[in-house]
């Protein structure tokens, strides 16, 4: 057990060495938010929803944003393996369930990265009051872990195919879609303080990570051999 | 005559009878504009039919990672290409009846934007075939996502309806207003079920031979 996380460790401090060498995934997840962002800003702005509607609707835009930006840049852990030949070495390296704990731990560090300047500039530039801060900080960080782990092992599949950066988001965005819905009504929920309603999208989205956690656990292995 | 052929007439005068009776045997449901509820009798099966193709999908891949044998991911394929035809029929079938009672027939009801999704996972799964030439890492990647995609199938058919609310009727529908069926509709209903899970083993049957002979084929060439 400790072997697999000293493992898993070195795998996502590799990826994260390489990444900030050459920042390609951190430039396209920032970029694509950032620009998304100021788009969205500049268009809708704090002013133009009312707000009645305020909550639901600018929810839907962060959602998009993070979402949308996530698939910019998650693919890199597996495609980069594959583009630069090291795929075979880190084989050899590590096992097939360190390898994907370590790509998901840095999935995660770039998906909680993007949060946390997304998340806060999107809240100041918008407008966006929380009701619940709380319930709305545990939406991002279950949201974000469920988006991390899907994305993982579809980068996995893809890096195997060819065209795959058309594929990553054909593939990503079906299964990303149900937890989108659950995601969007939950930080609606949080922003206009119905409890009931974080709660529940809390218990959808933890059961669907916790289920994608343990099939991907399983099915990973067939995928990194093959 | 063989007892395939058999039972091919057999599926024949079951679901022959199956349509009479849907239009003939049972009253029209009180709560629903005109004849409009009688499509429950091929809506539900449909809709039944995917999820069962789905089921079959993911149980053969898993089979395929068990067992390498290439037939379960025939099995796989053919079954998720019809359980995407189906779903398409249910999503076509369900738009007609919701045009009927709400004027519209696309109002992204949470069961539509279920299907919906559901459809996109399984053309997605489509697409990832078509992106893979190695037949065997083809069949055992798209297994792999076939079992994901499956994952989700409780969450769009349980899960999403449940949470939001929905002008989808109740899986039940009676004359009376109560909570169970009227004895025809449950007659009918269950012999369209049997009829149409005959419809699809035939067809999947069929799927698989034909496909078994094109791979066939292509090796020939090759």
């Amino acid at each position: 057990m400790s072997r697999l996380l000293v493992e898993a460790l070195a795998v996502a401090a590799k990826d994260l060495r390489t990444e900030f060498r050459t920042r390609v995934a951190l430039n396209a997840l920032g970029l694509f938010a950032l620009t998304v962002l100021a788009a969205v800003s500049y268009t809708v702005g704090p002013y133009r929803i009312t707000a009645e509607d305020r909550p639901f609707l600018l929810a839907v835009l962060l959602w998009i944003v993070i979402f949308f930006a996530a698939l910019a840049g998650l693919d890199r852990s597996f495609v980069k393996e594959e583009e630069s030949h090291t795929a075979p070495l880190l084989r050899l390296a590590a096992s097939p369930t360190a390898v994907w704990l370590g790509k998901l731990g840095f999935n995660l560090v770039l998906i909680y990265f993007l949060m946390a300047i997304l998340v806060p500039l999107y809240c100041i530039l918008m407008g966006y009051k929380i009701q619940l801060v709380g319930g709305f900080a545990l939406i991002l960080v279950s949201g974000g872990y469920a988006l991390a782990v899907i994305t993982t092992i579809v980068a996995a599949i893809i890096a195997r195919a060819l065209t795959r950066g058309a594929l990553f988001s054909v593939l990503s965005l079906p299964l990303l879609l149900p937890l989108l819905i659950f995601l969007i009504q939950g930080t609606a929920g949080a922003a206009d303080g119905t409890a009931e309603t974080v709660t529940s999208t809390l218990r959808a989205v933890l059961s669907m990570g916790g289920i994608m956690t343990i099939v991907s656990a399983m099915l990973f292995p067939v995928v990194w051999a093959d | 005559m063989r007892v395939a052929d058999i039972l091919k007439w057999l599926l024949f005068a079951w679901t022959a009878v199956v349509i009479v009776s849907a239009f003939f045997y049972v009253r029209p449901a009180e709560g629903f504009i005109g004849e409009s509820s009688r499509i429950v009798f091929f809506h539900v099966p449909m809709a039944w039919i995917a999820v069962l193709a789905f089921l079959v999908s993911c149980i053969t891949s898993v089979m395929y990672l068990k067992r390498r044998d290439p037939k379960d991911d025939i099995r796989a394929s053919v079954s998720a290409g019809l359980g995407l035809l189906f779903a398409v029929l249910a999503t076509t079938t369900g738009a007609v009846f919701a045009r009927i009672m709400w004027n519209s027939y696309w109002n992204w009801d949470p069961r539509q934007t279920s299907i919906t999704i559901l459809l996109l996972i399984y053309a997605a799964y489509l697409a990832l075939r078509g992106a893979i030439d190695d037949p065997e890492r083809r069949a055992s990647l798209s297994a792999v996502y076939a079992i994901l995609a499956f994952v989700t199938v409780p969450f769009l058919v349980f899960v999403v309806p449940r949470i939001y609310w929905s002008l989808h009727p109740d899986t039940i529908i009676n004359t009376r207003g109560s909570n169970e069926f009227d004895s025809r509709y449950t007659q009918v209903l269950m012999a369209s079920l049997v009829g149409f899970t005959g419809l699809y083993i035939w067809l999947y049957t069929i799927g698989c031979r034909i496909e078994a002979i094109r791979q066939r084929r292509r090796q020939e060439v090759l």
